[in-house]
């Protein structure tokens, strides 16, 4: 009873810096899609951090700092999570940006320590579009359940690229 | 300068270096002229390469890869045997410490340590290997002669960096989830003191003096500047996004800033950064060549060892390696 109630303890004093953990073999994930659209225009959208409106998924941004480094943005979700994200790079010349996760329920999205760059290539009237993130799974010890292992993780994560970039090409294409 | 004579000439230089300065000019001519620090320089590197589950060597006079070993367990940390000969890698899936003859470039044991062992470092007289378990929150000690682990102690959570002093008396311990360090005594394996530093370290590389350690912060993006004798911070250098280790050369700290893309080089006397350089994306492992003359970075998301030079701070060399390379640890040989 004493091990039952001191084992408890302990992991109540462990949880709380638990979030912040992750195990130790990282995951990357990168997908592309080619638009029928000049870069600039492709950019015009995808480049404005402040509005991500193009997902599907996403239902509302609210955001400070436009599109600088460390600008943030709370990503309210259809289904109605959220996630927190800030740039960490923006290149406006060369049509790239990186941002991180700050802030995200595993039960949301099951990462950790997820962090993305989006970059647009031009070619006359086409672009391409890559879409790149590096991130742990979302379980924070050995031997993770299933919809909280490297899997799950890099699932989810192709998931939300695949469909973004479908739906950007859309769009872009449908001339709205 | 990178031939095999040059490395004759340099090992010749090394062994006269108790002479001192006339020593060093009567054999400067060896070097077609150039004087050189009597160090000599490392000739491979051994990058962990964790996607590829590989190790890769990497020749350094040719500055390409020459072998591609299979390690298995998502390789993360290593470490070198005093000498060179041996290199032991962890495998923090595989739990176990992988044991590499150098030479053969073989697999030649495995060790099952812990549940998830990362980081790794080699006691001074090669007696000991200790490594720290991320998941269990422990240091582990291993005879690598038997390959048992011969004991643990308790340090703080998740402990990722491990570093030996050069007189062997004391480990230094990264707890990244605890934002401490711990030291331990190697001869008792006790945890004398603990003390808090930046938030989240990594990686921890100790002086050649043993007087200084220093931390990368993952989380605060700075580095903290230990005093061992004292344990305690004495100086905080801020660096680029999301530090991961350092490596120390001609009295400069050099820090890999993961998600800047760049090594931030900060002054050891005055704690300023006086450069950054920028290499391949995501660069991890970092270690000096004992030459002075240059430091290897690898990069985990551009699959390269980097060459840095010292001198002019830019890099000379992307050399390719295996998927992913984290070369988490001492590297060189």
């Amino acid at each position: 009873m004493v091990r039952l109630l001191a084992s408890a303890l302990a992991l109540v004093a462990v949880l709380p810096l638990a979030a912040e953990a992750h195990g130790p073999t990282r995951q990357r994930v990168v997908e592309k899609i080619e638009i029928n659209a000049p870069a600039d225009k492709v950019w015009a959208v995808v480049g404005n951090f402040q509005d991500m409106s193009w997902h599907p998924a996403v239902a509302k941004t609210e955001g400070e700092g436009g599109n600088a480094v460390d600008a943030t943005r709370t990503l309210t979700l259809q289904s109605g999570g959220q996630i927190h994200e800030k740039i960490t790079k923006y290149d406006e010349a060369g049509k790239v940006f990186n941002y991180v996760i700050t802030e995200v329920d595993v039960k949301v999205l099951p990462v950790e320590n997820y962090s993305s760059r989006i970059t647009v290539t031009g070619d006359g009237e086409k672009s391409e579009v890559e879409w790149w993130g590096a991130f742990y799974r979302g379980f924070l010890n050995n031997d993770p359940p299933p919809e909280l292992s490297d899997e799950a993780a890099v699932k989810a994560i192709t998931d939300v690229y695949t469909s973004g970039l479908a739906a950007l090409k859309e769009k872009l294409e449908g001339g709205n | 300068m990178r031939s095999p004579v040059g490395r004759i000439a340099r090992r010749a230089a090394a062994s006269l270096a108790f002479v001192g300065a006339v020593g060093m000019l009567a054999v400067a001519p060896w070097f077609g002229g150039e004087v050189r620090a009597a160090s000599e320089g490392a000739r491979e590197a051994f990058v962990t390469n964790q996607g590829g589950d590989s190790l890769s060597i990497v020749d350094l006079a040719t500055r390409k890869s020459v072998a591609e070993i299979a390690i298995g367990g998502k390789p993360a940390g290593v470490a070198m045997a005093p000498g060179g000969r041996t290199a032991y890698v962890t495998a923090p899936e595989g739990k176990e410490v992988v044991v590499v003859d150098a030479e053969a470039r073989a697999v030649t044991s495995r060790i099952a340590v812990g549940k998830g062992p990362v980081g790794i470092a080699v006691h001074p007289d090669g007696s000991r290997i200790y490594v720290a378990d991320w998941y269990e929150h422990k240091l582990y000690a291993v005879d690598p002669t038997t390959g048992t682990v011969t004991g643990s102690v308790d340090v703080g959570l998740s402990p990722s960096g491990v570093a030996v002093t050069p007189d062997g008396k004391l480990i230094v311990t990264a707890d990244r989830d605890s934002d401490e360090v711990s030291l331990i005594d190697t001869e008792t394996l006790t945890r004398r003191a603990h003390f808090a530093v930046g938030a989240r370290p990594f990686g921890v590389t100790i002086d050649a003096e043993g007087r200084r350690a220093y931390t990368a912060n993952v989380q605060s993006d700075d580095v903290s500047v230990i005093d061992i004798a004292s344990g305690s911070v004495v100086a905080t250098v801020k660096v680029g996004s999301r530090p991961y280790a350092v490596a120390l050369s001609g009295g400069r700290g050099y820090v890999t800033d993961q998600y800047a893309g760049t090594v931030s080089v900060f002054d050891l006397d005055t704690l300023k950064v006086v450069g950054t350089v920028s290499v391949g994306e995501f660069p991890e492992g970092i270690e000096a060549d004992p030459s002075g003359d240059a430091v290897y970075v690898a990069c985990w998301e551009s699959n390269t060892l980097e060459r840095i030079d010292t001198k002019t701070l830019e890099v000379t060399d992307r050399i390719p390696v295996g998927e992913g390379p984290r070369a988490f640890g001492a590297f060189l040989r």
